[in-house]
C-alpha cells in the first residue's frame, strides 16, 4: 500500500510526539472562561468562582419556581390554499449570484424558505446545488442587509427616494453616466435596462464579471465570428486535457461540468469505460486534485505548451509546423494521444491570454472536436463581460469623463486591481447610486442606496444557455423595505414597476409562440413556472467554420514571452466564498478548503520545495511586495517558484461575519498572474484546520487501483478484507424491515463539498466560529477528508466523505452509561440528545472520530445565557428562520451525529404508509445525497435485494472503513479508480 | 406547584415580591389618586353593586366575572368588555347597556336604566381595568404550607431527639422524622415527575368557543375544522376564515350572544390573528405526527384528547407523557390488513399472523419503542 500522508509535518517528521500548542485547560478553568470576554486573556480568580456559585443557586431558583410559560398557537387569518402548517412546500426557482446559476427549488415550511435543493428537471444543473447555492439560503435572513432606501446614509421612503434619483438623473442628463452589471443573462432584466437606456441615452450599460473570460469570448469572435462562449461536452470526451482550467471548481460553469464530467468516470456493473484526465497547473486546484495525470507548470509557462501542443498535433496532421522551440516528450506523447482520440477528446485552458485561446480553439478544430465535444450553436451566456470595457471605464471616471456610475450586484473597489484609484474616482462623483443587497465596499460609497432584494424575494427569467430559460419566482416576501433591481429600473423609467408582469409579458410576446404544446398564455405560464425551466428544442445541426485568423501571429506571441525566474503569483476564488459576494455567510466561512481544509482565513500557497529554500513552515509569515503581510501555507503540488491567493477575504466593509477575515488581496490582478517579490517575516499565525486530527495510521482507509487493474480484477486495490464472521460478543442485531446504508462511490466524488453545507441547512448543525475551530471543536456532521499520496511536489489526492458509519456492532452504543446512543431495527444508529450526559464515551470509543460534542451553546437551545457561543449571530430571531422545524437543536454538553437524515426516512416511511404502499427505493434521499453534482452518495435500503445500493454494495469494489474492527457498518465506499496511462 | 422543590430562598422570594398573597381585588392606585368621589371609584361600586339602585336588578358583576373561574361563564368577562368598548363613545355603551338589540342580552339587561354619569362611571372603571390588567389568579399555597409543615416537624423532631429529650420512647420523633421526610420526598418527587407536564390544563381563551356547542349540538366533523389531521404532523388550529365559513351567517349564539362571534369578525376586520392559547404541547425534541396516528394508525381523537366534544372548556385530559406514549404503542395493534406497508415491509411477522402463530403485532414489535421514531 502507499504511504498516505496528511500534511508536511507529518511527512517528514517522525510519528513521535508533537510539542502540544495550546497548554489544555482543566475543567474548572473552561467553566471559568465564560467569564473572559473572548479577547482578553483574563485571568478567573476567587470571585469569579463565587460570582459563578451565587448565580448557579439565582438560576436554580428561578428556574425551578417558574410555572410553565403560557403558549400561545396563533393561525392564520386567512389560510393561504396551499400551505398546511406541518407540511413543506417546494417552489421551482432560479440561483443567480453574479455568474452562478442553478435551478433550484425552494423548500418551505409555513412560508420560510428553509433549504434549497437541486431541480431535477434541469438539464443544465441536473437536480444538483454547489456548496454556495446552499448556503445562500442562509443570507436571506442576514441582518447587515440594507433595510430601507438611503440618500448620504440618511434613511428615506421608497417616493422620496424615487423623486430624488428621477431629478439627480434629469441634472445628468448632458453627462455620460455608466451603469456597471455583473452579465446578465436573464432576457427580461435585459430588456428593462434597454428601456432604461433608452429613456436616458447618456447612461452607458457595462459588463464587469471578477473570474473574466473576455479572453474567450473574443477567441471565438475571431475564430467563428461569434463572441460566444461554448458548450462544452465533457460526457462526449474520452481524453480531457485542461490548461489551468479548473472546470470543477470555478471555471465557467462548474454546476454542469461536475455532472458531464463525472457521467464519464463512473464505473457501474458492466461499463468499464471512463475518460483520461490531464491537467497542467501551477496551483493544486479541485479539478487538478482529481485528474489521472497532473503537470506542475508555471503560470508564465503554459502559453509555450500550448503552442508545442499544437505544432505535434499539427505534426500528426501532416500539416506544416510553426516555428517553436522542441516540445519534451510529454507533449509529443499528449498529442499522439489526442490524436487518437479525434473528436471524442477536449482542450479546455482557463488563460486570460487571448493568444492562447486562439490556439486552443485551432487544437480543437484539428482534433475535429467541434460540434462534438465542443458545440457553438447553444452558447453559454452566463459570461459576457469584456476586460477591456471595465478598464476604459475606470479611467473615464478617474479622468472625469464619466460623471454618474450606477453600480449593481458588483464590488469593483473590493475585487478589481485598480480599486484604489476607482475610489478616489466615485467619491467625486456628482452622482453615484447602487443597488445592492447588503453594504460593500462600492456602496457604502455611494450617495443613494437602492437597496435590492434577495433571489428568494424576487422574480427574474435566465437564459443560462441558449434556449434554456428558467424561471425565478419569490418564495417569501421581502423582510425588509427593499425592492428589486428590475422593479427599481421599471420605476426611474416611468414605467409599470410590476417586474412580475413585465416578465409574463415578455415571455408573451418572446417565448409563449416558440411552443405549441400550450394554446393560451396562462396555462402555459403556470406549467413553466411549476417547474422552474423550459427549453427550445433546437435541432440545426449547424457546421461550425473555422474562420481564416493569423494564427501565426498568436503562436509568435505565444512562444516569444520567456520564462522568467521570478516567484508568479495567481489570484484564485475558493469553492466557498468565490468573489467574497457571501462573506458574510458562517456556513460558506467554516467550509473548510478542499485541499488545503483550513477555513475562516485565506493564505499564500508555495511549493514545499520553496518552503525548503526559504526555511518556512505552515503559518509563518511572509511578505509580500513589501506590501501584504500574510502567512504561508504549504501547499503539495504548488508549482515550484509560483505562489497563489485566494480573493474573497479581507473584506472591510461587510457584516458581523465576513468582516477583517483573512486578507485582503486588492492590488494583485484576478486574471492572469503577476511577478511578485517574497520575504519571510517574523511571526506565526494560527490556521483553523479541520484535518490535523485524522490520519490513515498506515490503515487501507481509501482503496484504489488503475482502471487496467480494475479491467483485470474488480477487486483491484481492495484485498484487504477480513475473513471473520460474527467476531463480535455481542449478538449481531436483525433488520426484519428496512436496513437503512449508505455508499459512497470514491471515483465519483471529487470532493467539493457541497454535500458539507447540505447537511449543515438540513440539520441544524451549529456554527463554532475559527477560535472553536483550532481547537478542533467543529460541529460538521459530514466531513472530507483529503489524503495525498506519493511525492510532496507531484502528489496524489483522494477525498472521501465520511460521516456516521451506522455500525452494526457499534461501539458506541456500548460505552454509554445512559443508553443515549442505541441501535435501531433499521439499522440506525440513533442518537438521542435529551438522554445524554455528555460523558463523551462514545466519541472516545468512536474508531472514525464523527461524533461530535457541544462545548458550548451554539443554537441558544440552553435557558443559561452564559452558556451562549454564538460568534456568526445565528440564534437572532432572524437568522433562526433558516432552522428545519423537523430536527431538534441540541443544547450544550450533548454529543451529536449524523442521523443518515432520519427525519427524511420518517418522512418517506409516512408517505408510503398514507398511500398504502412499499418504500419505493430512490424516494427517500439524504440532504448530502440530494445535493451531490457528481451522485457519488447512494441511500437505499440493503434488506431490499431489488435496490441500486444492494447492487452497488455487492460489487468488487464495495468495502467498508476500517473493516478490521467488525464494526459492521451500513455505509460502505467503492475504491477509487484512476485512469492513469499503464 | 413546583416551587415545592425548592428551599428557603423561594420561601423568601414569595412572601416578600409577590402581591397576589394580598387580598384586595380591587386595582391599586397611587395615593395622590385616591379620592371617593373619583370616577373609577364610582364606577367599581355600580359594577359591585354596592351602590343602593331603584330597583332589584343583578349587579353587573354577577354575571361578568372580574377574575379567572374554571367553569363556563358565557357571559363577558369585565376585562373582555373593558377591551371592546375601550374606543367606543358613551352613547354606544348606553344603546349596549340600557336597551341592547340581540337578543339574549335584551333578556338579561331587562330594565336597567342608567343615566348618562353612571355610564361614564363604569366606562371609566372598565378603563381603568384595561389598564391595570386582569386579576390574576392566586397561587395555591397549601402544598408549601404543609411541606414547611413537615419540615418544622422534623426540626422540632430532631432537636428533641438530641437535646430536649422530652419525649420519653425515642422510637416516637425517629418516626416523625421518617414519616414526615418520606411525605416530603414523595411531595417532591410527584412535582418533579409533573414538571414541564400540564394535566389538566384548561386556560380562558381569547373567544370562548366550545367544543360542545359545534361538535356535539351542532355536529360538527372535528375534521371540519381540524384539516391538517390526515396528512400533516399538525392538527392544525382552523383559521378565522374557517370559521366564517358559518358565522358569517350566524351571527349571534345561542348562550354567548354577539358578544363572542363578534371577536372573529372584529379579528378579521382588524387583520389581527386570535391569540389561542395552546393547550396540548409536545416539548422540542419530540416529533409527533397525526397523519400517523389518525390516518395511518386509525385512532379516534379522543384517545388522546378525551371527550372535547363535551367540553365547555378545553382541558387536557392525558398527561403526554413518554410513558403514557410508550404504554400504548405496547399495548395498541397494527393493522396489517387494512396497510399493505405493513404487510409488504413486515413479511415475516405477517406471516406469522397469517398462520396464526401470533394473535396481534404491536406497534412495539415493529420499532414501536425506538428511540429515533419520536426523537430527531
Amino acid at each position: 500500500m502507499k504511504k498516505y500522508w496528511k500534511s508536511q509535518q507529518e511527512k517528514n517528521e517522525s510519528p513521535e510526539i508533537k510539542t502540544v500548542k495550546h497548554k489544555p485547560k482543566g475543567n474548572l478553568e473552561q467553566v471559568l472562561d465564560i467569564f473572559e470576554d473572548g479577547t482578553v486573556e483574563a485571568k478567573s480568580n476567587r470571585r469569579d468562582f463565587l460570582k459563578l456559585c451565587g448565580y448557579s443557586l439565582a438560576i436554580t431558583t428561578v428556574l425551578s419556581s417558574c410555572e410553565n410559560a403560557v403558549q400561545k398557537a396563533i393561525p392564520y387569518l386567512n389560510k393561504p390554499e396551499e400551505i398546511t402548517p406541518g407540511i413543506a412546500n417546494y417552489y421551482a426557482s432560479t440561483y443567480i449570484n453574479g455568474s452562478d446559476y442553478a435551478s433550484i427549488l425552494v423548500k418551505t415550511r409555513e412560508g420560510r424558505p428553509i433549504k434549497i435543493e437541486g431541480n431535477n428537471l434541469s438539464p443544465i444543473s441536473n437536480g444538483a446545488c454547489s456548496a454556495r447555492v446552499q448556503a445562500s439560503v442562509l443570507s436571506l435572513y442576514d441582518s447587515s442587509r440594507y433595510q430601507h432606501p438611503q440618500i448620504k446614509q440618511e434613511k428615506v421612503s421608497w417616493d422620496e427616494f424615487d423623486k430624488s434619483v428621477s431629478d439627480a438623473l434629469e441634472a445628468q442628463k448632458g453627462n455620460q453616466i455608466a451603469l456597471l452589471t455583473p452579465t446578465i443573462f436573464s432576457p427580461s432584466t435585459r430588456k428593462a435596462i434597454k428601456l432604461f437606456t433608452a429613456k436616458y441615452p447618456n447612461i452607458k450599460w457595462i459588463q464587469y464579471d471578477t473570474q473574466s473570460a473576455s479572453s474567450i469570448l473574443k477567441a471565438h469572435k475571431l475564430c467563428f465570428g461569434k463572441e460566444i462562449l461554448p458548450d462544452y461536452r465533457f460526457n462526449k470526451a474520452n481524453l480531457i486535457v485542461s490548461f489551468d482550467a479548473d472546470f470543477l471548481g470555478t471555471w465557467i460553469n462548474p454546476a454542469e461540468y461536475i455532472k458531464t464530467y463525472t457521467d464519464t468516470r463512473k464505473l457501474s456493473g458492466t461499463s468499464n469505460k471512463m475518460s483520461r484526465h490531464i491537467q497542467f497547473e501551477s496551483r493544486m486546484s479541485l479539478t487538478g486534485s482529481n485528474a489521472d495525470e497532473r503537470h506542475t507548470i508555471k503560470p508564465s509557462e503554459l502559453n509555450l505548451l500550448i503552442a508545442q501542443l499544437y505544432n505535434e498535433i499539427l505534426a500528426l496532421k501532416g500539416l506544416k509546423k510553426y516555428n517553436a522551440s522542441e516540445s519534451s516528450q510529454k507533449i509529443k506523447e499528449l498529442a499522439n494521444d489526442l490524436f487518437k482520440q479525434k473528436s471524442r477528446s477536449l482542450v479546455v485552458s482557463g488563460s486570460h491570454d487571448l493568444n492562447a485561446q486562439i490556439i486552443i480553439n485551432a487544437i480543437n478544430y484539428e482534433l475535429e472536436n467541434l460540434d462534438k465535444t465542443i458545440r457553438l450553436d447553444n452558447p453559454l451566456q452566463n459570461h459576457q463581460a469584456i476586460d477591456e470595457d471595465m478598464d476604459q471605464l475606470i479611467n473615464d471616471l478617474v479622468s472625469g469623463q464619466v460623471k454618474g456610475l450606477i453600480c449593481y450586484h458588483s464590488n469593483p473597489v473590493y475585487n478589481h486591481h485598480k480599486g484604489d484609484q476607482l475610489k478616489k474616482a466615485i467619491e467625486k462623483l456628482a452622482f453615484s447610486l447602487s443597488i445592492h443587497e447588503a453594504p460593500n465596499e462600492t456602496s457604502s460609497l455611494m450617495k443613494f442606496v437602492a437597496p435590492d432584494n434577495h433571489y428568494l424575494e424576487s422574480w427574474n427569467d435566465s437564459e443560462i444557455k441558449k434556449n434554456s430559460f428558467s424561471l425565478m419566482q419569490p418564495a417569501i416576501h421581502p423582510l425588509f423595505d427593499t425592492r428589486q433591481f428590475q422593479a427599481s429600473l421599471l420605476k426611474w423609467s416611468d414605467l409599470e414597476t410590476d417586474y412580475h408582469k413585465f416578465i409574463m409579458k415578455n415571455w408573451e410576446e418572446t417565448l409563449f409562440p416558440t411552443q405549441t404544446l400550450y394554446t393560451s398564455f396562462k396555462p402555459y405560464w403556470e406549467h413553466t413556472l411549476q417547474e422552474g425551466i423550459f427549453e427550445i428544442k433546437n435541432n440545426s445541426q449547424a457546421k461550425s467554420k473555422f474562420a481564416q485568423v493569423d494564427i501565426q501571429k498568436a503562436f509568435d506571441k505565444l512562444t516569444q514571452k520567456p520564462g522568467t525566474k521570478n516567484i508568479e503569483l495567481q489570484v484564485y476564488e475558493t469553492i466557498a466564498l468565490g468573489n467574497g459576494t457571501s462573506a458574510n455567510n458562517p456556513w460558506l466561512q467554516e467550509m473548510p478548503d478542499p485541499i488545503s481544509k483550513i477555513c475562516w482565513d485565506n493564505y499564500l500557497n508555495i511549493s514545499p520545495k520553496q518552503a525548503k529554500e526559504m526555511e518556512l513552515e505552515n503559518g509563518n509569515m511572509v511578505k509580500l511586495n513589501d506590501k501584504l503581510e500574510l502567512p504561508v501555507y504549504i501547499l503539495p503540488g504548488q508549482a515550484y517558484n509560483s505562489v497563489s491567493i485566494a480573493t474573497g477575504y479581507g473584506r472591510e466593509i461587510c457584516g458581523k461575519v465576513g468582516a477583517e477575515v483573512g486578507f485582503n488581496t486588492s492590488g494583485f490582478t484576478q486574471n492572469g498572474f503577476s511577478n511578485v517579490k517574497l520575504q519571510k517575516i517574523e511571526g506565526q499565525y494560527d490556521f483553523a484546520m479541520t484535518q490535523t486530527h485524522h490520519s490513515m495510521e498506515g490503515r487501507a482507509i481509501v482503496r484504489e487501483a488503475n482502471l487496467d487493474e480494475y479491467k483485470k480484477n474488480p477487486k483491484a486495490g481492495n484485498d484487504h478484507k477480513h475473513k471473520y464472521k460474527n467476531a463480535g460478543i455481542y449478538k449481531e442485531p436483525e433488520f426484519p424491515n428496512h436496513h437503512w446504508g449508505l455508499a459512497i462511490d470514491l471515483n465519483a466524488c471529487i470532493g467539493c463539498g457541497a454535500c458539507t453545507i447540505a447537511c449543515q441547512a438540513e440539520n441544524n448543525v451549529p456554527i463554532v466560529g475559527k477560535k472553536e475551530v483550532i481547537r478542533a471543536h467543529e460541529m460538521s456532521w459530514i466531513r472530507i477528508d483529503r489524503y495525498f499520496s506519493g511525492d510532496e511536489n507531484k502528489p496524489g489526492v483522494v477525498f472521501q466523505p465520511v460521516m456516521c458509519q451506522h455500525c452494526d456492532n457499534a461501539p458506541c452504543e456500548n460505552v454509554c452509561p445512559v443508553a443515549a446512543t442505541n441501535h435501531s431495527s433499521e439499522g440506525l444508529n440513533q442518537m438521542i440528545y435529551n438522554r445524554c450526559i455528555g460523558t463523551r464515551y462514545c466519541g472516545n470509543n468512536c474508531p472514525y472520530k464523527v461524533r461530535r460534542f457541544n462545548w458550548y451553546d451554539y443554537t441558544q437551545a440552553d435557558s443559561i445565557p452564559n452558556n451562549l457561543h454564538d460568534p456568526a449571530g445565528l440564534t437572532s430571531d432572524l437568522s433562526r428562520m433558516v432552522l428545519n422545524p423537523d430536527v431538534t437543536i441540541r443544547a450544550k454538553g450533548v454529543i451529536e451525529k449524523c442521523s443518515m437524515c432520519v427525519q427524511r426516512i420518517q418522512e418517506g416511511k409516512l408517505n408510503a404508509k398514507l398511500k398504502g404502499r412499499k418504500v419505493k427505493d430512490g424516494e427517500i434521499k439524504t440532504a448530502c445525497q440530494q445535493t451531490c453534482p457528481s451522485g457519488a452518495i447512494l441511500f437505499g435500503d440493503l434488506n431490499d435485494k431489488s435496490s441500486e445500493l444492494f447492487k452497488v454494495t455487492s460489487s468488487g469494489r464495495n468495502y467498508h472503513l476500517l473493516e478490521e474492527i467488525h464494526t459492521l457498518p451500513s455505509v460502505s465506499y467503492l475504491t477509487k479508480i484512476r485512469n492513469k496511462k499503464s | 406547584m413546583s416551587k415545592l422543590c425548592l428551599f428557603i430562598p423561594i420561601v423568601f422570594l414569595l412572601l416578600t415580591t409577590s402581591p397576589s398573597f394580598c387580598n384586595n381585588p380591587a386595582p391599586q392606585h397611587k395615593d395622590t389618586e385616591h379620592n371617593f368621589l373619583e370616577s373609577t371609584k364610582q364606577g367599581e361600586r355600580i359594577f359591585k353593586g354596592l351602590v343602593l339602585t331603584k330597583s332589584n336588578l343583578k349587579s353587573c358583576v354577577s354575571c361578568h366575572n372580574l377574575t379567572y373561574s374554571d367553569t363556563l361563564n358565557w357571559n363577558p368577562s369585565a376585562w373582555d368588555i373593558a377591551h371592546s368598548f375601550a374606543d367606543k363613545k358613551t352613547s354606544d355603551f348606553n344603546s349596549v347597556i340600557n336597551e341592547p338589540l340581540a337578543k339574549v342580552m335584551s333578556q338579561v339587561h331587562d330594565g336597567y336604566q342608567y343615566n348618562e354619569e353612571e355610564l361614564n362611571h363604569i366606562k371609566n372603571y372598565l378603563l381603568s381595568l384595561k389598564t391595570h390588567g386582569a386579576e390574576e389568579q392566586k397561587p395555591v399555597v397549601n402544598n408549601l404550607i404543609l411541606f414547611l409543615f413537615l419540615g418544622l416537624l422534623i426540626t422540632i423532631a430532631l432537636i428533641d431527639l438530641f437535646f430536649t429529650k422530652k419525649i420519653k420512647y425515642k422510637f416516637i420523633p425517629i418516626l416523625i422524622f421518617f414519616a414526615a421526610f418520606g411525605y416530603q420526598i414523595k411531595m417532591l418527587s410527584e412535582d418533579a415527575m409533573a414538571l414541564g407536564r400540564n394535566e389538566n390544563y384548561a386556560p380562558d381563551q381569547p373567544i370562548k368557543f366550545s367544543h360542545k356547542v359545534h361538535a356535539t349540538d351542532n355536529k360538527i366533523d372535528c375534521r371540519y375544522c381540524h384539516t391538517g389531521v390526515d396528512n400533516s404532523k399538525s392538527a392544525v388550529i382552523p383559521s378565522a376564515n374557517v370559521c366564517l365559513n358559518c358565522h358569517s351567517i350566524v351571527r349571534e349564539g345561542r348562550n354567548s350572544g354577539k358578544f363572542e362571534i363578534n371577536k372573529i369578525h372584529a379579528a378579521v376586520e382588524n387583520n389581527k390573528p386570535i391569540e389561542w392559547v395552546r393547550i396540548h404541547k409536545l416539548p422540542d425534541h419530540v416529533f409527533f405526527s397525526h397523519a400517523q396516528h389518525v390516518n395511518v394508525g386509525k385512532r379516534e381523537c379522543q384517545e388522546c384528547h378525551g371527550e372535547v366534544e363535551q367540553m365547555h372548556i378545553v382541558k387536557q385530559v392525558e398527561d403526554l407523557s413518554m410513558g403514557w406514549c410508550l404504554d400504548c404503542h405496547d399495548k395498541t395493534a397494527v393493522d396489517f390488513n387494512y396497510n399493505n406497508y405493513y404487510s409488504n415491509t413486515f413479511k415475516e411477522l405477517h406471516l406469522k399472523l397469517v398462520k396464526e402463530q401470533t394473535d396481534s403485532v404491536r406497534v412495539t414489535d415493529i420499532g414501536g419503542r425506538e428511540c429515533a421514531r419520536c426523537h430527531y
